[in-house]
């Protein structure tokens, strides 16, 4: 024997064949209460994730010529929205004609306000959806949200205590979310926002910025068409970033992919390490091609199929949401892998700059519709929304 | 209106193999998912250039093709194990203890522990080399009873495991106590406790020296992928075998006909899909308290659940660092910090937020060079919550509240190890309750199931498993279930409870064909 415990031989032995009736007795001791309906952390997780939330458009301010923002309510007017960090994105959907239609859209609101039950997105003209919003929803229109999502925010262990926001054009809309988090005090850090316009009427929230004064949040304007006292004149350049950026500094940068290309080769040259760079995910856009041809691609949701056309130049996701389908949609970037599919058959290009698949993905066969492009005619298993 | 042999409500790894093994004797089964995912916590997620391990430290069981252990061997009979590609680890852990002044790496392999045993104190080896054939014979008598079928010859087991007979009803402290362990033998072979999450007293001997002398003899392994491969190849294998899998698909309801059996699911877009047997890879406070009709749960069921006390909460940050570990001066893939080996009170910190410092940390590059680019470094440190601290933190003070737990942590790493590693991070990502909640369902965000109480150990839970079973057509599987927590415990659970069901099916066989 290994060991023998107790003196009595016999009686551990005894003891092990007690467990059960005392398990038993244990459970005859309890009360038959009724088990609760929920718990506290997963009713905060409810509010702070709810998934999707009907909302619709309180007011509509114009910006520019062809920007508005959009102050959105709950439907349920009573209710708050969740909370975020200032630099999150959520998701409008909205059925227009036979599509189901989801784009993401910064906020452009405080966290704080997001308490009150608002919530802003600033909307450039630029797609289907965008003029849809712009040019046809009113006060009053119905629209669904998706949660706050992305990480396009501040983080004090990683970043450093300044961020240099570098905007172009309707980039602007996350860094508003931040000087107003700022200043309402609920983000602590300093800002140098450096903000590329083509002119002076395209300048985003101008008098919101000019009329700013906290020594927290510096402003510089950079115009690449127009020459006017009080701004800088040409590109988002090395020589620029020099001039205005502090030593210690995370740079953040939101705009369009031309933008991003020109201003890391200028970052490049500051040495700056890749840590303190970070760029919002723009949505991917269409494949330029001459002539692009018209694919089969059939589609299995739950116990239902489908069989649509899917254009080559178009993403998966663009295909499906022609077509009406429920399809689920978020960052339409490949990034957040919320359209995480099965592929059963079919080719396809995904955009290097838009692979963020998981390495099993790859060897079993999964793919982000929302950033692949269809080769030949497909076949794909995709998650209802 | 549709209908399969089987519904499984939750892919997380119970419900996986629970599925593939029901696939696989020839019935139809539908796997319905919450979340856009299969695996529950076995799963990744990518930030930036880094892909993050969410959950795993080390999965044990898996041995090597010509030596399997248990989990490799169910993972063959489960048609997933040429799926899968397996790391082995080499050193068990590294355990800093700031009391004890603790401060050295484990090795896998029964010799190797023994000789590191007797460095760290002379004579220790005889101490390790008792616990170890203590270790065979528990697993033997383990084996022998599942043969047995739960009718063991007592003679057998008086003969052949009288130690194991000895120890049965022994908590890990009573056992080492009884084993005449002095106090730093004690806190070398009680290193693993954190991975069960409940401390020495309250902890089954039993168990503990079955996962101790498992891993310590068979190793541990890690999948290539991350647990995202264990999942997609379960997924796979699914598929393969012809069932179905819904993702974003919330089964709100489990419906009961007259006589009180299982009849269906409801989902949450109210459809309805007929079944007469459920397996639920759920918590039964949600299965009991949240999908049924409290009209159909029988009284004792509701008892057995208000019994029972959740364990730990999770806790988890991930850092991806632009240094490669070399130049961290991180060393050890597989870490544990402690304040102190007195389980009990670690334990007892661990229900505040300021004193909960405990953390086990992996350095994946260390196990999995290729895990991230050349130059950087993944790391994740995990810690429970033994209260629910998360149950006051309101919206607005979440981020804040999950910011200064995770600087602790950070904190305590780099002064535990003399790294620095602030400045080099490039990715973070916190899980909090909040998250594991979200993502998976369970109460209060629990990560281990129910706690290892004493009354409420492995071998209760084993020896009551068909007194726990109340509701004809209805079987629950996962880390709530009757082997615990943990990656094959949660395997091994899915597979049980399909078996299980499958005896069901076949007891109830002729009357369910007449009634069709």
């Amino acid at each position: 024997m290994l060991f023998q415990n107790n003196p009595i031989p016999g009686e551990d032995a005894k003891r092990f064949m007690q467990i059960v009736p005392e398990r038993r007795r244990m459970i005859d001791e309890t009360p038959a209460k009724p088990l609760p309906s929920t718990y506290a952390v997963n009713e905060l997780a409810k509010e702070l994730h709810p998934g999707f939330i009907p909302a619709r458009i309180a007011a509509i301010r114009m910006e520019t010529d062809d920007v508005r923002t959009f102050t959105l309510v709950p439907a349920d007017s009573n209710k708050a929205f969740p909370y975020f960090r200032a630099g999150q994105y959520i998701t409008l959907s909205a059925k227009i004609g036979t599509s189901r239609l989801t784009r993401a859209y910064s906020l452009s609101s405080s966290p704080k306000q997001a308490l009150a039950g608002i919530y802003e997105v600033t909307v450039r003209r630029a797609g289907l959806f965008s003029s849809w919003l712009i040019d046809q929803a009113t006060v009053g229109t119905e629209l669904t949200l998706g949660e706050p999502s992305g990480d396009f925010c501040h983080d004090n262990l990683r970043d450093a205590d300044t961020i240099v926001a570098i905007a172009g054009g309707c980039g602007i809309t996350p860094f508003r979310s931040m000087i107003k988090a700022i200043l309402e005090g609920s983000e602590h850090y300093r800002m140098t926002l450096i903000y590329g316009a083509r002119s002076r009427s395209d300048i985003i929230y101008k008098k919101e910025l000019e009329e700013l004064t906290d020594e927290r949040i510096r402003v510089i304007t950079v115009l690449s068409d127009e020459e006017a006292e009080g701004y800088e004149h040409g590109f988002i350049t090395a020589d620029l970033l020099k001039k205005y950026a502090p030593e210690a500094a995370s740079f953040f940068l939101c705009g369009p992919d031309a933008m991003y290309h020109f201003v890391k080769e200028e970052l490049k040259k500051l040495q700056i390490a890749g840590k303190y760079v970070r760029q919002e995910h723009n949505a991917v856009g269409n494949r330029s091609l001459e002539h692009p041809r018209s694919f089969a691609l059939k589609v299995h949701m739950r116990d239902q199929v489908y069989s649509i056309p899917a254009l080559e130049n178009e993403t998966l996701m663009a295909a499906m949401e022609r077509a009406g389908l429920a399809a689920p949609s978020r960052c339409r970037s490949g990034v957040c892998g919320f359209c995480h599919s099965k592929l059963i058959a079919g080719n396809y290009t995904v955009p290097e700059e838009h692979e963020y698949r998981r390495a099993a993905d790859f060897k079993f066969g999964f793919i982000h519709p929302c950033c692949s492009f269809p080769d030949s005619d497909m076949e794909i298993d995709v998650p209802t929304e | 209106m549709k209908q399969y042999d089987a519904i499984v409500i939750g892919a997380g790894n119970g419900g996986l193999a629970a599925a593939v093994k029901l696939l696989s004797s020839g019935k139809s089964c539908l796997v319905c998912e919450k979340h856009n995912l299969p695996g529950g916590f076995a799963t990744s997620f990518v930030r930036g250039r880094f892909e993050f391990e969410a959950s795993l430290h080390e999965f044990n069981g898996i041995g090597t093709p010509e030596n399997p252990g248990s989990a490799r061997k169910l993972f063959r009979e489960l048609g997933v194990e040429d799926k899968i590609e397996w790391i082995q680890l080499k050193d068990a852990f590294h355990l800093i203890s700031q009391e004890e002044g603790y401060r050295f790496t484990m090795p896998f392999g029964l010799e190797a522990f023994a000789e590191a045993t007797e460095k760290l104190c002379p004579g220790g080896r005889e101490y390790v080399e008792r616990l170890f054939s203590l270790g065979l014979q528990i697993r033997n008598a383990l084996d022998y009873l599942s043969a047995s079928k739960g009718k063991p010859d007592p003679d057998v087991l008086k003969e052949q495991y009288p130690d194991y007979l000895n120890c049965g009803s022994y908590s890990v402290s009573e056992g080492f106590e009884a084993m005449g362990f002095p106090k730093i033998i004690k806190d070398i072979c009680a290193a693993y406790w954190c991975y069960l999450g409940a401390h020495c007293e309250d902890l089954s001997f039993l168990h503990y020296v079955n996962m101790l002398y498992s891993y310590i003899s068979g190793g541990a392994t890690i999948p290539k992928y991350r647990s995202h491969e264990l999942s997609l190849a379960f997924e796979t294998r699914i598929r393969e075998l012809g069932g179905h899998i819904w993702y974003n698909t919330e089964v709100t309801n489990i419906l009961t006909d007259a006589t009180g059996h299982v009849s269906g699911v409801r989902l949450k877009d109210g459809r309805e899909i007929k079944t007469r047997h459920v397996v639920a890879n759920c918590s039964p406070h949600v299965v009991y308290g949240q999908l049924m009709d409290p009209a159909a749960v029988p009284e004792r069921a509701l008892k057995l659940t208000n019994a029972r006390k959740f364990a730990g909460r999770g806790f988890t940050v991930f850092l991806g660092l632009n240094r490669s570990p070399d130049e961290l001066g991180i060393k050890e893939h597989n870490y544990f910090l402690y304040d102190t080996c007195d389980t009990v009170r670690q334990y007892h910190s661990m229900e505040k937020f300021q004193d909960n410092t405990v953390q086990a940390t992996v350095c994946l590059n260390r196990a999995n060079p290729d895990c991230s680019p050349a130059g950087t470094t993944i790391l994740y440190m995990t810690t429970l919550y033994t209260e629910d601290v998360w149950s006051t933190v309101t919206a607005e003070d979440y981020y804040k509240v999950k910011n200064k737990a995770t600087a602790s942590m950070i904190e305590r790493f780099e002064k535990s190890t003399g790294t620095r590693i602030r400045e080099h991070i490039e990715e973070i990502a916190v899980a909090s309750p909040v998250t594991y909640a979200r993502y998976c369902g369970h109460p209060q965000g629990t990560i281990y199931g129910y706690e290892s109480q004493y009354w409420d150990g492995l071998m209760p839970r084993i020896m009551m498993v068909e007194e726990d079973h109340f509701v004809p057509g209805l079987r629950i599987c996962g880390g709530y279930g009757e082997r615990l927590l943990g990656f094959p415990s949660s395997y091994k659970s899915g597979n049980n409870e399909a078996v299980r069901t499958l005896h069901d099916m076949e007891k109830e066989g002729e009357s369910y064909a007449l009634s069709e």
